[in-house]
């Protein structure tokens, strides 16, 4: 069974919800930001209003996230359930219920200044759907049991339940939960546990009370409601509706809306074993009249038309939409004719509606202006795609052209995609480390930096270049030598703490070169100047690592080893703004090569002084690892170290020349 | 049949003036519908949404989750009414109300330039509405980030009242301390000095720190002064720093759902301001 199921907003607020068992709301906080906001399901699977099969489940902890938005009306729709479970229903349920609600309340959504979406009737849809799916998995689960329909049959009150309706009232104006153009009359209703209150609002559900057809033989019954199939079938979905179904017309009640599986009184009056999850209250007299009628008087008893059969009736009218609109022929010449005037009109005074043609040939031209930027095919595909989707249908601005509409979504996709999640403050980081607040019972320590990349980027340079920064901040500093392959790079960085020292000596300065020769095992050295650093009093270890190809795979499975044993607080990747194609793979491979529990935190993005405007390979990075990146390099001396500011890149990849 | 004159001139006359004319009835006309703004920002997991939509139903029953996109809603306010006091003011009758907009946005570190954004171009933007979790402000890992946005906001908005002209007056910010229904929650003292406390540690690093990319060497000295938060040089920064600025902090305690002190205390800040 399910544990929730949600309705909600983009702009985070729940407008319908279903809740069986509690979960922690931090379940669907982390599958939001997961899965929407930091894109690391891959970034494509988000943009469009696709079926909830195809979109790759959640996993959390102990449960699965199914899921499907609608992107033009900002909804979201999740099923949370048990992972244990294999509930294979729950696609078709997120699915249908995703057609429903937005055929009945879709309208609501795009109301501008307000977050109330009135659907207190949905319960009901709802109940039926997973009635009707649940039972396609569970067949006979639980045994036919044909309680007297007397004894549970209450009236009840529908129709003015204050339960649902938490003081919605505006000025005078009460917002009633009921969108549905039946009256809220009293009727007799039939609950199977009578004992609480049904639903607010639903007031075009009721069923006759049983009448004396309850009290007829099993065989009569049958017979009867075989007769009157015929009259029936015609509006159910074919899609929906299994082959025996068709025999009998299951009404189905769930009035209180909470029920569960197990206080769920089953009534079975069709004598078909395989609905028995279906409660039923089906006065067959009554067959002819109510199936095409909303509410009628007949024989003394108020009928309404079946839920079930408005259900079939939405999702298959916006099935054949779905057809229709696929396969809708392209209209004729003098039709093209037209189009493109309007178009071409439109594209110049804005208020047009973006279709795939219009969009194909400017994409295109963002795609090329990309590459040229440097930025990776594959990177720049996903980034053109994700905005194609974005922009389809949607109306451009007064006096917007196409090409502005797409420069702007560009600018935010990409933002959004080089923005860190936590902005990264390393002072106030280091500090925290080595001088930890007294609340929070940590002991202090050295602050351990290590940094990865192929060979010959510049990871030493960099390390000089942080080392500098940190000088100047009157830190003291360890630099170990964890080059213990190249001949050379142990010499190497002494020159550089040789002349760090003399640059920073009157700034009162402090570093030192921990180094134990070559040949040693990398990620001895790197724990022992870890060990070293604390009983001197260090505050920070910077740890230089041997340049590796990312496809050599002795070198890089040694970096899980590293990474255990020197317990770095931060991991950076250097990376050249020159790389061409190479920069993704060896992006991800060295993300990976740190183990299941550790990835990279950042990149340095060094020689961007050699590149001009073409800074595409950040892009590329951050594409391939949503690691951000923090620094930049850009020039030869010491000091040349920045902040990463997006502002700044974004602007470079934009700029057209 | 050759035109007059007069009639060629009245015709260039009107077809020139035309756009003029009616960019000036779009535009002013536009200034009118546009009604009062607050903008709420905070980080996420405060609680910006709940009071959103509290204030907007006045229940506070509804769930929200994880923000992607910003919302407004429109609301009214009164200074006069007997109700004043309280948001729940929908049946209300008496007095004179003010509409205004009150708009939730994102707080996931992704999504902040766009509330930054908002904070830059939201025309009549009357208040700005800080949100801090003040159950989780004692951890540090949680302190360091909401004090980072608020400085980002804090300079944002010192910044605007440095160099705008007359007519964008500065904009008063409210810290709401929220959650104060939790027995864990600081109360509004100890979330006050504590920001404080980290927004001087932030101020100090920021002034140490790297520059970032994008800004050319000419550029520091003038750059150093004007991005420098609250009094220049001190060495403790207090919200009444900002004071100098016009800029008026107030941090307010409240609690959306629970028992506590309520968002009324919030609610009548903001009727004050519109
Ligand atoms: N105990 C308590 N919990 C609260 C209070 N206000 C909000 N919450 C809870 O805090 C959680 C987060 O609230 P939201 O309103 O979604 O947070 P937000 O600031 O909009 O977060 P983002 O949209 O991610 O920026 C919800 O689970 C609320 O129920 C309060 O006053 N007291
Ligand atoms: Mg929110």
């Amino acid at each position: 069974m399910l544990d929730s199921f949600e309705i909600l907003t983009t702009s985070g607020v729940v407008v319908w919800s279903r809740t069986y068992s509690a979960i922690n709301p931090s379940i669907i906080n982390n599958f939001i930001a997961d899965t929407f906001i930091e894109e690391k399901g891959g970034f494509a699977a988000v943009a469009d209003s696709k079926s909830a099969a195809n979109n790759l489940p959640y996993k959390s902890d102990q449960h699965t996230l199914k899921w499907t938005l609608v992107k033009e009306l900002g909804v979201i729709f999740v099923a949370v359930y048990r992972s244990l479970l294999h509930l294979s229903w729950v696609d078709k349920l997120v699915d249908n219920i995703k057609t429903i609600f937005v055929k009945l309340y879709g309208e609501q959504l795009l109301k501008p200044h307000t977050t109330l979406v009135e659907c207190g009737a949905f319960d009901e849809y709802f109940d039926q759907q997973v009635q009707e799916l649940d039972q396609t998995t569970a067949k006979g689960a639980s045994s036919a049991s044909a309680a007297p329909l007397e004894h549970n049959t209450v009236p009840t009150i529908i129709g003015d339940d204050p339960l649902d309706q938490p003081g919605l009232t505006y000025r005078g104006r009460a917002l009633n939960g009921s969108n549905e153009p039946a009256s809220p009359e009293l009727a007799p209703a039939t609950t199977p546990n009578g004992s609480r209150p049904a639903t607010p609002s639903n007031n075009h559900l009721l069923v006759a009370k049983a009448g004396p057809v309850a009290k007829m033989s099993r065989r009569a019954r049958k017979s009867k409601s075989v007769a009157s199939a015929p009259v029936s079938s015609g509006d159910e979905a074919p899609s929906l509706k299994k082959g025996k179904k068709t025999a009998k017309k299951g009404r189905k009640w769930d009035a209180d809306g909470y029920a569960d599986e197990d206080d769920d009184v089953q009534l079975d009056y069709s004598a078909n074993p395989n609905s028995d999850s279906e409660v039923e209250v089906r006065s067959a007299a009554l067959e002819e009249v109510d199936s095409d009628t909303w509410g009628t008087r007949s024989k003394g008893k108020f009928v309404l038309n079946d839920l079930k059969d408005e259900v079939h009736e939405i999702l298959a009218s916006e099935a054949e939409k779905k057809t229709t609109t696929k396969s809708q022929p392209k209209s004729g010449l003098f039709g093209t004719g037209v189009n493109a005037i309007s178009g071409l009109f439109h594209n110049i005074v804005g208020g047009k509606t973006l279709t795939k043609e219009d969009l194909d040939s400017a994409m295109k031209g963002m795609e090329e202006h990309l590459l040229k930027k440097n930025v990776a095919r594959e990177a720049a595909v996903r980034l053109c795609e994700g905005i194609e989707k974005e922009l389809l249908g949607v109306k451009t601005g007064n006096f917007e052209s196409i090409n502005a509409r797409i420069q702007a979504a560009m600018e935010a996709s990409l933002t959004k995609m080089l923005t860190p999640t936590s902005s990264l403050d390393l002072l106030r980081e280091i500090d925290a480390i080595t001088a930890p607040s007294v609340t929070s019972l940590r002991k202090a320590r050295p602050y351990v930096m290590s940094i990865v990349g192929v060979n010959g980027v510049g990871k030493s340079t960099n390390l000089s270049k942080i080392c500098f920064f940190l000088l100047q901040n009157k830190y003291k500093v360890l630099i170990a030598a964890g080059d213990t392959f190249r001949s050379g790079a142990v010499e190497q960085l002494a020159v550089h703490v040789r002349n760090l020292k003399e640059l920073t000596a009157r700034e009162g300065g402090h570093v030192e070169l921990y180094q134990k020769g070559y040949g040693k095992d990398a990620a001895t050295v790197a724990k022992d100047a870890v060990t070293h650093a604390a009983q001197e009093g260090f505050d920070v270890v910077l740890i230089d690592t041997a340049g590796r190809r990312h496809n050599d795979q002795r070198l890089m499975s040694s970096l899980e080893k590293f990474a255990k044993f020197a317990q770095p607080d931060k991991i950076l990747m250097v990376g050249e703004a020159l790389v061409g194609t190479d920069s993704v793979a060896q992006a991800r491979n060295f993300n990976a090569a740190f183990g299941a529990v550790r990835t990279l935190d950042g990149f340095i993005i060094s020689k961007c002084d050699t590149v001009g405007d073409m800074v595409g390979t950040l892009v590329s990075l951050v594409h391939a690892t949503n690691v951000p990146v923090l620094f930049v390099g850009v020039g030869q001396h010491y000091s040349d170290l920045r902040n990463f500011s997006v502002k700044w890149a974004v602007e470079k990849l934009l700029s057209s020349n | 049949m050759t035109p007059s004159v007069p009639t060629i001139v009245i015709g260039i006359i009107i077809i020139l003036g035309m756009p003029i004319l009616l960019h000036i009835i779009l535009s002013s006309s536009r200034t009118y519908t546009i009604p009062p703004t607050v903008l709420l920002v905070g980080p996420s997991n405060s609680g910006k949404t709940s009071l959103q939509t509290l204030f907007e139903r006045g229940s506070s029953d509804t769930e929200t989750h994880t923000s992607q996109v910003s919302q407004s809603v429109e609301l009214n306010a009164s200074t006069d009414s007997a109700t004043k006091k309280s948001f729940r003011n929908h049946d209300a009758t008496d007095g004179t109300y003010t509409k205004f907009l009150f708009v939730d946005t994102p707080g996931h570190g992704k999504l902040r330039n766009s509330a930054m954004a908002k904070l830059n171009s939201t025309e009549k933007l009357q208040a700005v509405v800080f949100m801090v979790d003040a159950a989780a402000l004692g951890e540090p890992e949680i302190l360091a980030p909401t004090a980072a946005y608020l400085y980002d906001v804090l300079l944002f908005v010192q910044k605007r009242a440095t160099t705008s002209a007359k007519t964008k007056a500065a904009i008063p910010i409210m810290i709401a301390a929220n959650k104060m229904d939790l027995f864990t929650a600081l109360p509004s003292t100890l979330v006050k000095s504590n920001l404080e406390a980290e927004l001087t540690r932030i101020r100090a690093s920021k002034s140490k720190g790297l520059l970032d990319s994008g800004v050319g060497t000419d550029e520091i000295g003038s750059e150093e002064q004007d991005s420098w938060l609250g009094e220049y040089g001190s060495a403790k920064f207090t919200f009444s720093q900002l004071r100098e600025f016009d800029v008026e902090v107030e941090v307010v305690p409240g609690n959306v759902t629970g028992d506590g002190p309520g968002a009324e205390k919030w609610w009548w800040w903001i009727a004050q301001r519109i």
